[in-house]
């Protein structure tokens, strides 16, 4: 009862390919994550345990170890909750197997089985392109971050039963189609502008000529006009 | 505010540059919730108590700091000679390489940093040195100590200085039109597009990116220009770091101009951006003043 679960973790903007790899076997009952996990990846144990439970499927009173190859790298955060989970689904038989060997996932669990989101999606899926994954399995609230990405099916979930029920096949969930450019020239309105400073028109050039060229720029002036910097 | 308008006049993002800002934000987790990209420059204005950490980014896994969230846009000092001075030094390498390497235990990191400097400060201790109507109550020495703290390499990296002078009270009751953000920003991207055209092949984007190699190839001076150069230089006292960034800033001038050389005007009004070589840093005049004291 041996199963593989992809997922990805950063290491500043650089991905790196995760396999989330769980046994579970005959032994005293016991839950154990080894590769390095810190504290947060450890604490996954029960977030996972009892999303599992809370979503209505049985947890395994067995020998269960969790092992995140490469196991030298030090794992971080919550991306790992959601793989976790499901390469524990899998190895009980619960999701039936499929072909997930192109699939990554990543979130966060909460304990009635909501799927949260997570920082840094968008490098995620950047980088999940570039270590040849297909599809990846992602918070919802994530998604309009992740859909700027193009070449890479991305599903957005609300929670563990909803994300059990569309891998075994029971589930559609259509993926989000947003429109890139429509997104990107969606002018952001600022409230201030620079018709409202009477006066100053050096100061006011000499702003323009810095945004124009990049440069660097130092005002100096006494504190009678300091609110006016 | 008036810095906090250079915001609104700002070149548009290009689609790459939102997507390096939004994967900045993101890992930083400052995204917003259902915000897709960010398509507006960051403007970040740190407290003057930051810390070098939250400025350059850290933790035990790094994150991005404040010059990294700044990327592509400004970050925006507030009374500078208040922050620290280690926390200042320590922009000179993210400034030049635009990038920055961070190392912890567990890893290293390099975040782009590739952001606007601006800030702003008071000419001195009490903030009336140069105040036509107010008298100023520093001594030189207190002076000389309070602009010590930004230190000559520092300051090297700063084009452009200028001086902020009150505004004359019939000029707040004139109600003539005033230009719009949106004005002076069409300008600023014909600008840009001209260097963007221009350093297609080197690898940069902007005129304050010229290195000393490429500032002899783009920013050639006509005979006139250079004599009106040379006797500013010798008059004023200019430094020879001064002496690149005025042409920098000139070569900018001629782009907001769209001419293709660099005219006497540009070079003269470059000059007029170095104000604080000319009356604080090379401070003679205080040294006499203090003489005659």
């Amino acid at each position: 009862m041996l199963s593989n679960v992809k997922s990805i973790a950063l290491n500043g903007l650089e991905g790196i390919l995760i396999e989330v790899q769980t046994d579970i076997g005959t032994g005293l009952p016991g839950f154990e994550i080894v590769g390095l996990p810190d504290t947060s990846v450890k604490e996954a144990k029960e977030r996972v345990k009892l999303a599992i439970k809370n979503s209505g499927k049985e947890f395994p009173s067995k020998k269960i170890v969790i092992n995140l190859a490469p196991a030298d790298t030090r794992k971080e955060g919550t991306y790992y909750d959601l793989p976790i989970a499901i390469g524990l689904l899998l190895a009980q038989g619960i999701i039936r197997k499929n072909d997930l060997c192109n699939t990554a996932f990543v979130g966060e669990l909460s304990l009635d089985g909501k799927v949260n989101s997570i920082n840094g999606v968008l490098p995620i899926c950047i980088e999940a392109i570039n270590l040849g994954i297909k599809k990846i399995i992602l918070p919802k609230a994530n998604v309009m971050e992740a859909s700027v990405v193009k070449n890479l099916e991305i599903v957005g979930v609300k929670n563990l039963k909803e994300t059990i029920e569309y891998i075994n096949g029971e589930k559609y969930i259509e993926n989000t189609n947003i429109d890139i450019n429509k997104l990107f020239n969606k002018q952001t309105k600022y409230n201030i502008d620079f018709s409202e400073v009477k006066g100053q028109e050096n100061v006011k050039r000499a702003l323009e000529i810095a945004a124009a060229g990049g440069h660097n720029c130092i005002l100096i002036g006494s504190p009678r006009f300091a609110e006016r910097l | 505010m008036m810095a906090k308008r250079l915001a609104t006049i700002l070149p548009d993002v290009t689609f790459e540059e939102a997507l390096e800002i939004t994967k900045i934000h993101s890992i930083a987790g400052k995204l917003k919730a259902n915000r897709g990209l960010i398509t507006t420059r960051p403007f970040r204005n740190p407290h003057h108590t930051a810390t070098i950490n939250s400025i350059i980014g850290g933790g035990r896994t790094p994150k991005p700091g404040e010059i990294s969230l700044a990327h592509y846009g400004i970050l925006f000092l507030d009374e500078l000679l208040e922050f620290n001075k280690s926390t200042l030094e320590i922009l000179r390498g993210p400034l030049e390489d635009r990038e920055i390497t961070i190392s912890r235990i567990n890893s290293t990191i390099t975040y782009p940093c590739n952001f606007m400097l601006v800030a702003s400060m008071n000419p001195c201790p009490c903030g009336y040195y140069g105040d036509l109507e107010k008298q100023c109550i520093c001594t030189p020495y207190n002076i000389q100590r309070y602009l010590n703290k930004i230190s000559g390499p520092l300051l090297d990296r700063i084009d452009i200085q200028i001086e902020v002078k009150p505004v004359k009270y019939e000029k707040l009751e004139k109600v003539n039109k005033v230009e719009t953000s949106e004005e002076i920003r069409k300008r600023v991207n014909q600008a840009r597009n001209i260097q963007k055209n221009r350093y297609s092949e080197e690898n940069i984007l902007s005129n304050s990116e010229l290195t000393p190699k490429l500032i002899e190839k783009y920013c050639e001076l006509k005979e006139e220009s250079k004599n009106m150069l040379e006797v500013a230089f010798k008059k004023l006292g200019l430094s020879v770091r001064a002496y690149t960034r005025i042409l920098k800033v000139a070569r900018t001038i001629a782009d907001l101009e769209c001419t293709k050389d660099i005219e006497v005007k540009h070079i003269a009004e470059a000059i007029g951006y170095r104000s604080l070589d000319k009356k604080y840093i090379n401070r003679e005049d205080i040294n006499e003043q203090n003489i005659n004291k």
